[in-house]
Formats: C-alpha cells, structure tokens, sequence
C-alpha cells in the first residue's frame, strides 16, 4: 500500500495524517482506536513491524509504531500522558513486536500490559527500579 | 530432565559478547533465552546531547563493518528534516561505498562460518579476497574500515577518473571468487554436512517474528529495502533480490554470495552512469521542529532511524532499530529441535553484530534452577 491507500485504510481511526511522500506517512491515534487499527493493517496483509519508539515529550510519552505497509511506512503515534502510562501489548497481532515493547517498558517505564515476556531487555539486572534512561528527568538529572 | 548450558558472554561464537541460555535434553535443544544488553552504550541517548555534525562520527562508530550504512542513514534522515536534497554525485558516491561494505561483511561473514564448521582454508581465502575490497574501500575514502566520506548534504571524498581502472580490476577478482565460492557451497561435502538443515527458519516464523535482511530472504521473503523504498540513488540502479527458499545456514550463506555477485554489478553500474558536478551542498543545521524515518539496507537488513528536531542544532531524540535487533526474535525458532553442536554456526548465521560486562548465571546444583546474579551479590557472597 501506498500512503494515500494507508490513509483511506485508517482515515476514521485517527485523528490527524500527514503524508511526508508516497512511502512514507505520519498519523496519530488514541489507546481506544488502536486495536482497530492494528486488525485493520492486519487484513490487508501487513505483517512487519520495523520498530517502536517512545519519545518523551514532557508530560506525555509518545509512543510511535513504525510498520512496513510494502512500500509504505505507517508511523503509528500513540501518546499517553505521564500520569497513565500504559498500553496494552501488540505481540498477539504482532508477535514481532516482543523485543521492541520490553525496550519501551525499561527506557521510558510505558507499561506494556498482558506482554508475554515484561522483563529487562539492555539495562543490567541491578538497574534501580523506577529510573528509565530515556526520559526527559533522567537527563535533567544526569547534566 | 533437562540441562542448562550457558554459552557466552565471552566469545559465543564470535568475538562479541552476548549472552545464551541453552536448555537442553541431551543432545537436543528444547528451549533458549538471550541476554542482550552487554555492548549497550546508551547511544540513543547521546545523540540528543551532542549536534548534528557530531552526531555523524557517533552514527559511524554504532557499527564498525557497516558504519557507511549507519552515517548514509543518519545523513539522509538530517537532510530529509532540513529540507535539502544533496547533489546526484554524492549519491552515487554513497551507492558505491555502502555495496562495498555489503561485499566486505558478506565475506567476513563467509569467513567465520568457514572457521565455525572447521574449514579454515575457506575461511583464509574469504578474508584474502576480503583485501582487495578493503584496497578499494582505502582508495576511495582514505580509511579500510571506516571511511567517514559521508556528511550532511552529500559527500566529503569523490572517486577520483583515475581510480576507476583500479577499481575495475578488483571487482573482476571479486566476482572470480565470489563465482567459486558459490560453487563450493553447492558441491563441497563439508559445507552440506554442516550447513544444510540446520537452523531451519520457516517463512512463516521469518514474517510472524518480522526477521530482516539475508535471514528473511533465505526463508523466502522478498523483502530488500533498496527495492521495496529506494533511496539515494537506487532508484536508477537495477540488480536482484536475491533469495532462497530453505532457510537453513546453507541458505543464509547462499542468499549472502549471490548479494556480492549483485553488489559488485551495482558497483560497476554506479561507476559508469555516475553523473558529473558538485559532491556536497550546505546546510543550515538550526532545523525547526520536525520529523522523519529513514530506512536502508544494511548488509545484515532493514537498519531504521527516527530523529526529531526542535529548532536547535541538537536532535530531540534519536532512535535507531539495527538488523540484528530485529533479527533476535526469530532467532529461537532457529535453535528448538536442533543440537548442541551446531550452536555456534547457527549463531553465527544471523551475523549478529552486537557489542559486553557485569553478570553469572549460576545454577543450583539441588534444584536444577537458575538465576542471574549482579556483581555486587557475587562480591558479597565471597567474603
């Protein structure tokens, strides 16, 4: 799909589109409309998800899925506010998505919920508790 | 009844660090879990404190063998957010080095699976022929390994007119060689003993756990992003996915032989229609508010970088996903139902990249359990 065809796919879905080229679109949604979404890419055969990222943006955590429509990118954001930071876990649609969602749980403290696997990914077992490198506190605090 | 073997983090393999825990019975392998993070520098997060110039040498040094792919990335990812477009020459420069890489870490490659299944002679030729690529790549950008050619809006080195017969001449070695190895690896006993079936990965596992790269092709993917979303100048260059339907180590290396043979058709094509004018453009690095996703083939796959700009000359945040990050899934898929013998080819046949410290895993011998202790436990449990 291309990223016209992307947009009709999820244009009731989200909120607002921006179409960076053919191969390439931005689009934002909520916790509520995102599994529709997913299933929604699901039936017209897009199965790779390249990555997630989370961005911290202040009081709000952007979480943003990046999936591979063959040719286009759908870059997925979700943003949860600071204070109710959870998601529920994609890995049963996209059971690619494992790795990606422990990465987001230990730099940003998103709780994925119902993950399969929710331990540490990168950081060392004796990592405090409750400190997440990527966050915009860590870096105020490591300056 | 099942054993724990623990293999790693020192040398699994490879001279990496990475950590595997096999659960065994017999001979046989019934489960594994990896413990990743031993190299973790915390990059991502030194991106958004250093700026964009600077942030091109520590792209370069995320990866050494592909360190070409991770600064082309990071740089077209820069323009794209800037709005600029560097000039077609410095595409075409670019097109050449990053299939030089590819050909380089192919052969690498070649060659510690040569030493991985007890074939050093192959493993020596490998890296013999690996020598003339490095010849090629110094030629070119002044460095073996790491060439720091590219910049933000284009190029800082161009192939020079009298370099090309030079040029031209190696790739012909290359492709001599290239051609007897794929020969090899269809004939020679030792190289089917120990490669064929093992490590299978179906195509089914390879599109559920979202493998990239050589692994997904050998499973039967047709998945290459210097087709399926061309950037730089592989719009106007043409070559084969090449792909395998096993997806088993034999396949894995067949899929990466075949690449070569595709990257030095690449190169010579680069060579011939490269256009002529300036190699770089300026930018202005106080970028407003912005954000972008770059993808590439990298020798190992899909390599991915998000950046997002907020108006100063420092990126707000930087993230990039590596090939061999989205290759571990689908990596247990590979090992159940195989042998403790073929560990480390199998390993191997990902060509992880990662890069190491501070934890055991002990097991209690009454309980057969296992845990990870911290290097504070273990220094308190000796006193």
């Amino acid at each position: 799909m291309y990223s016209k065809e992307v947009e009709a796919l999820i244009e009731k879905q989200v909120d607002d589109v921006r179409i960076v080229d053919d191969r390439c679109l931005f689009a934002t949604s909520d916790k509520l409309r995102f599994e529709n979404i997913l299933h929604a890419l699901r039936a017209q055969k897009v199965t790779h998800l390249s990555a997630i990222t989370g961005v911290d943006t202040g009081n709000v955590v952007e979480v943003i899925y990046h999936f591979d429509c063959q040719p286009a990118e759908l870059n997925l954001k979700i943003p949860l506010p600071k204070d109710d930071l959870k998601i529920p876990t994609i890995t049963e649609i996209f059971p690619g998505a494992i790795l990606y969602e422990r990465d987001l749980m230990e730099m940003l403290g998103v709780k994925v919920e119902g993950h399969p696997d929710p331990r540490r990914l990168f950081l060392p077992d004796d990592w405090p508790e409750g400190v997440y490198p990527l966050r915009k506190e860590f870096r105020e605090k490591s300056k | 009844m099942t054993f724990v073997v623990p293999i790693g983090p020192q040398h699994p393999a490879l001279k990496e660090p990475e950590f595997f825990r096999f659960e065994v019975r017999g001979e046989e392998i019934v489960d594994v879990d990896i413990h990743l993070g031993y190299a973790h520098r915390g990059i991502e997060e030194a991106f958004s404190r250093r700026n964009y110039k600077h942030n091109i040498y520590l792209s370069e040094r995320i990866c050494g063998i592909c360190n070409v792919v991770h600064s082309t990335t990071y740089c077209q990812a820069v323009e794209q957010l800037a709005g600029i477009k560097p000039p077609e020459r410095a595409k075409y420069v670019r097109a050449i080095i990053m299939e030089l890489e590819r050909i380089h870490s192919h052969l690498l490659w070649l060659g510690i699976a040569a030493h991985q299944i007890g074939f050093n002679t192959l493993f020596m030729l490998a890296w013999r022929d690996r020598e003339y690529v490095m010849d090629l790549r110094e030629m070119i950008s002044g460095g073996r390994v790491h060439s720091a050619t590219n910049t933000i809006g284009g190029v800082r080195r161009d192939l020079k007119t009298e370099h090309i017969p030079t040029f031209l001449r190696g790739l012909e070695k290359l492709e001599q060689s290239t051609n007897y190895y794929i020969k090899l690896f269809e004939s020679d006993r030792t190289i089917l003993a120990r490669c064929a079936n093992l490590g299978v990965l179906s195509k089914e596992d390879a599109i559920k756990f979202c493998a990239v790269g050589p692994t997904a092709r050998a499973s039967g993917l047709k998945t290459d992003i210097r087709r399926d979303d061309p950037y730089g100048a592989y719009d106007a260059l043409s070559f084969n996915v090449a792909t395998e339907r096993e997806g088993d180590v034999w396949a894995k290396g067949m899929v990466r032989l075949r690449e070569i043979l595709e990257s030095i058709r690449i190169v010579r094509q680069a060579i011939k229609e490269m256009p002529g004018g300036p190699i770089r453009t300026r930018v202005d690095l106080q970028i407003p508010p912005n954000e972008t996703v770059e993808r590439t083939e990298a020798p190992r796959g899909e390599l991915l970088y998000y950046i997002r700009s907020n108006g100063t000359e420092i990126p707000e945040r930087v993230r990039v996903r590596t090939p061999t990050y989205g290759n571990f899934a689908s990596m247990k898929s590979m090992f159940v139902g195989g042998t403790v013998a073929e560990i480390p080819i199998v390993i191997w046949s990902i060509d992880p990249c990662f890069g190491c410290n501070d934890r055991v895993t002990l097991v209690d011998s009454r309980t057969g359990k296992t845990r990870v202790v911290s290097f504070d436990e273990l220094r308190r449990r000796r006193k």
